[in-house]
């Protein structure tokens, strides 16, 4: 703008003065009241749209929309006592219809006076702070109709029998209700709430309070749960036909409280129908239910697995305690694994797989495998069985099942090392009497084991694979090199690695002459190519075949251990042989020679020697006789194998004593490594550091850990701190 | 004296002393009016060919000095001189202990007895005291343990006094278990840590799951069996 000089032109307000009719307002409100009283009167016709709502708009530009507005506010008000009463007048059922119809009115009568009134609506109800007309509407129904005192409690009393015969069975007017309902919430939600919700929810509570009550003391478990299940997807099914979808996790929550957590306990635990029965026989359809249901209510599946835990360690602990079943190891590995797979098929087709119900599986499993001390024996003697001939034409796959399987049990040992020691007897058995199924199962375990507790545990196993195939090699060798033995006696040596194979006591005897010559070729063919080791020949671990004519020329083929053969082969130079002579010419020692003896002159069937006298034992006084009347339906006989037995109590102790012996230098050596790293720890730690170190191969006491520690501090390891005697210090 | 642990005459220490000609030793360092007369109260006791008090020459003393050979005061005494092997006294150990003691003749020596179980006594004193009668008895090269009998004898001299129903009870229980048949310094030391931090006899405050020597373990759990 420039500075131009000041012009005088300035735009003035209007003054003008207008004179306002003040009968205008007047005049102008009773059309617009006459205009809503013919509208509530069906009569909205014969109005025009234009003329009104110019009325109303002048009305608010002349500033009356107060009176505007408190016009609406009586004429409605009015209007809506009128319907009141004529909604209470309606009878019975017809209560519910009559509301409903004169709610529909006011709803379209509302929504053509706001259009009326829209200029009214945007500008002076703004600007003055007052309730838009619509929500003016609403507000009036709710407090001139809904709320009054005759009306109230009947519409409430009505929605609620109607629920109440919908649940006892009967048909309603589901659309009745649905509209009802809607009306109520748009109303706004704390009336939906105050008038309808609440109460309902109390009633349902009653409700189901009884029909739970009534039904826990006429059904069984299974059946209980039915109908409970019936009854919540009745609710949910009520709620989406007619209520606020916010109300289904309400009313839900009533029904699983009432018939579900109230009586949660007394379900479980009903007798011949609850949990343990269903778990016993298999109910995966009622499993799944009780599952589904629990779930929803605080500490239902703690509950359910709790039972379940506690169900499976008293049958665990039975089975592992039941004397008479400890008779047959291999029956008794075979019914944990049914076991485990029974309640695997629960878990996975009742529990969905539930993880926390898995873990429970597993930690009872852990419980009770370990409280008897013979499962690591008896699980390789499973394997042993199933190694030698249980696994004979199974399929590959079959076998992977089971192997994994076995190593699931596997797992659950604390004492992985007294596993350790019985399997390799029973391995070193299996290979060396040449008695095992399949290479491919048994290194398919071997690998198992491997991947489990790493490649320490089945090194040694692994040595004594290489053995065998080694040993072939040897003996191709040795045969090739000498030529001229190949009319003579077939020798088949194995060569086992010490460290490898469980330790024996090295035990000789006396072959007979042309096998010792042939040991002897063997012996100085293997030293000469492998200088610096020395050989022990294993006399009690040997077999061998020998062919028989007896007295009636007839022939055998006898299959035998390499004592009994010491013992036969004497039979060549002599008819009759004492006790003691036999003793002397073998020098087996004598309670292997008894047992040896027994087995060829006292059992059915095998009996190629005969004694004198015929008695059951052998005494030192004995003779012994060829049985030249001897006869077998096969040509093959075999005498005396040897097969992986359950120990006898001697070797029990022994070979535990010999397991506890092991575990020292290993308890020690984690003491010291940790100590090492740590330099400074104080007790209670190194006890749970080392029991954490050791875990996987077996559990260890704290007593035995305290013993080692002041072992090692006597050697000078580990020593005491002066001030704090609680801290070991290590000693570099 | 306190009780041997082998009854074998072992060899003795190498003392810092020069046989003469005559068989009298003659020390390597100078000779002070004071420390003449300790030498010559050394020499009455002395075993001329060993050049140091050898067990006999301890007797003499203790019945000089009016006091058992085996009673504590004696180990004390080993104690103050710093005796490293039992039984006998070097010259150098003989010097210097009675030099500390302040005495260079049998009555101020006889005088300064109670003193020195006193001194013993003292708290920063005594645990040092306590893990020199272990030592003690360690004759043997390379020797670690004590046998039972011995280690009971010990007990009842260094701890008696003090904690007459612990080592009551403990050397009855040491006397019947077969678990050790030796005790280490260790063990030892616990001991005394034990009778001065559990309360006897309820034993109350006692925690096996703490770092007490399993033998201590032991011994709780046979006194609790006792009691109950």
């Amino acid at each position: 703008m420039s500075n131009q000089k000041k012009r005088n032109f300035q735009i003035e307000a209007f003054k003008h003065r207008v004179v306002v009719d003040p009968k205008y307002a007047e005049k102008t409100w009773s059309v617009l009241e006459h205009a809503i009283h013919e509208i509530y009167n069906h009569n909205a016709s014969g109005l025009s749209f234009e003329e009104l709502y110019r009325n109303a708009y002048n009305m608010v530009l002349h500033k009356f929309g107060e009176k505007l507005y408190s016009g609406l506010v009586t004429t409605m008000t009015a209007h809506l006592k009128e319907i009141s009463k004529s909604i209470e007048a309606a009878q019975g059922g017809l209560f519910l219809e009559e509301l409903n119809r004169k709610w529909n009115d006011h709803n379209k009568a509302l929504q053509m006076i706001r259009d009326i009134l829209m200029y009214m609506d945007r500008t002076y109800i703004p600007n003055a702070h007052k309730t838009p007309v619509h929500e003016l509407g609403l507000n009036l129904w709710r407090d001139n109709v809904i709320h009054s005192s005759k009306i109230q409690s009947r519409l409430l009393s009505m929605l609620l029998e109607l629920v109440h015969k919908e649940r006892t069975g009967e048909v309603i007017d589901r659309g009745l209700m649905r509209n009802i309902i809607k009306m109520l919430m748009d109303l706004g939600s704390s009336v939906y709430q105050e008038d309808f919700e609440k109460p309902f929810l109390e009633v349902s509570a009653e409700f189901y309070m009884g029909e739970s009550q009534k039904f826990i003391e006429c059904c069984d478990c299974g059946d209980y749960l039915k109908k409970a299940e019936i009854r919540l997807n009745e609710e949910i099914e009520r709620v989406t036909h007619y209520l606020d979808v916010k109300s289904e996790v309400k009313i839900t929550n009533v029904v699983e409280k009432e018939m579900i957590a109230s009586h949660m306990m007394r379900l479980v635990h009903m007798e011949n129908s609850g949990l343990v029965n269903m778990l016993l026989d298999d109910k995966y359809e009622d499993l799944g239910r009780m599952y589904n249901l629990f779930r929803r209510v605080p500490n239902g599946l703690s509950t359910i697995r709790d039972v379940m835990t506690s169900h499976l360690r008293e049958i665990g602990k039975q089975l592992v305690t039941d004397a008479e079943k400890l008779k047959d190891p291999v029956e008794f590995v075979q019914r944990l694994l049914d076991e485990k797979d029974k309640y695997d098929n629960i878990i996975s087709q009742a529990f969905c797989n539930d993880k926390t119900f898995q873990n429970a599986l597993n930690s009872s499993f852990e419980y009770f495998i370990n409280l008897n001390n013979r499962s690591p024996e008896f699980i390789s003697l499973f394997v042993d069985d199933k190694l030698r001939k249980g696994l004979k034409g199974v399929s590959e796959e079959e076998v992977e099942i089971i192997l994994d399987k076995v190593m699931m049990l596997f797992r659950y040992l604390q004492e992985k090392d007294v596993f350790e020691k019985y399997y390799k007897q029973h391995l070193a058995k299996r290979l060396l009497s040449g008695k095992t199924v399949s290479d491919d199962a048994e290194r398919s375990l071997i690998v198992k084991l491997k991947t489990e507790c790493g490649y320490q545990f089945t090194s040694k196993l692994e040595g004594m694979f290489t053995d065998m195939k080694t040993s072939q090699d040897t003996m191709q060798g040795f045969y090739s090199s000498h030529l001229e033995l190949t009319d003579g006696p077939t020798l088949v040596v194995q060569v086992l690695t010490t460290g490898s194979w469980p330790t024996q006591p090295s035990i000789t005897c006396n072959l007979p002459a042309e096998m010792s010559a042939l040991c002897e070729k063997f012996r100085s063919y293997y030293l000469g190519t492998h200088t610096g080791r020395r050989l022990s020949w294993q006399t009690n671990m040997g077999t061998a075949d020998i062919k028989a004519t007896f007295g009636k020329g007839q022939k055998h083929e006898l299959n035998v251990s390499t004592y009994q053969m010491c013992v036969l082969m004497l039979f060549n130079n002599a008819d009759r042989l004492s006790y003691k002579e036999i003793e002397q010419a073998t020098g087996i020692p004598a309670s292997d020679l008894k047992r040896c003896l027994q087995s060829m002159a006292c059992v059915k069937g095998k009996n190629v020697l005969r004694k004198e006298p015929m008695s059951k034992d052998i005494g030192e006084e004995d003779a012994l006789l060829v049985n030249d009347k001897f006869t077998s339906k096969f040509y093959k006989v075999k005498i005396g194998t040897v097969v992986a037995q359950k120990e006898t109590e001697p070797e029990k102790l022994e070979t535990r004593q010999r397991v506890e012996e092991d575990r020292k230098p290993q308890i020690e050596a984690a003491i010291v490594r940790i100590m090492k790293s740590r330099r400074v720890l104080d007790h209670n730690n190194i006890i749970a550091e080392v029991t954490k170190q050791l875990q996987s191969r077996f559990l260890a006491n704290p007593t035995e850990i305290k013993k080692r520690i002041e072992s090692l501090i006597e050697r000078d390891f580990l020593e005491r701190d002066n001030n704090d005697r609680k801290l070991y210090r290590y000693l570099a | 004296m306190p009780p041997r642990a082998s009854k074998r005459k072992s060899v003795p220490p190498n003392s810092s002393t020069v046989t003469s000609s005559d068989g009298r030793s003659v020390s390597n360092k100078a000779k002070t009016k004071g420390m003449e007369k300790i030498d010559r109260l050394f020499n009455t006791y002395a075993n001329s060919s060993l050049g140091m008090i050898d067990p006999e020459g301890i007797e003499a003393l203790c019945a000089d000095l009016g006091v058992d050979y085996t009673d504590v005061r004696i180990l004390m005494l080993a104690w103050k001189l710093k005796s490293e092997k039992q039984g006998y006294f070097t010259r150098e150990e003989w010097q210097t202990g009675l030099k500390a003691l302040g005495v260079d003749s049998l009555s101020k020596l006889k005088k300064a007895l109670p003193e020195l179980e006193k001194e013993v006594e003292k708290p920063s004193n005594y645990e040092d005291f306590y893990t020199y009668a272990f030592r003690y008895c360690l004759t043997e090269e390379k020797q670690k343990s004590v046998d039972i009998e011995s280690i009971c004898e010990l007990l009842n001299l260094v701890l008696g006094v003090q904690f007459r129903p612990q080592v009551d009870s403990l050397v009855e229980y040491l006397k019947i278990q077969n678990d050790y048949k030796v005790i280490n310094a260790d063990q030892w030391i616990n001991f005394l840590r034990f009778c001065k931090e559990i309360s006897f006899p309820d034993l109350r405050n006692y925690d096996a799951n703490q770092a007490w020597p399993l033998i201590l373990d032991n011994f709780v759990e046979w006194m609790r069996e006792k009691q109950s």
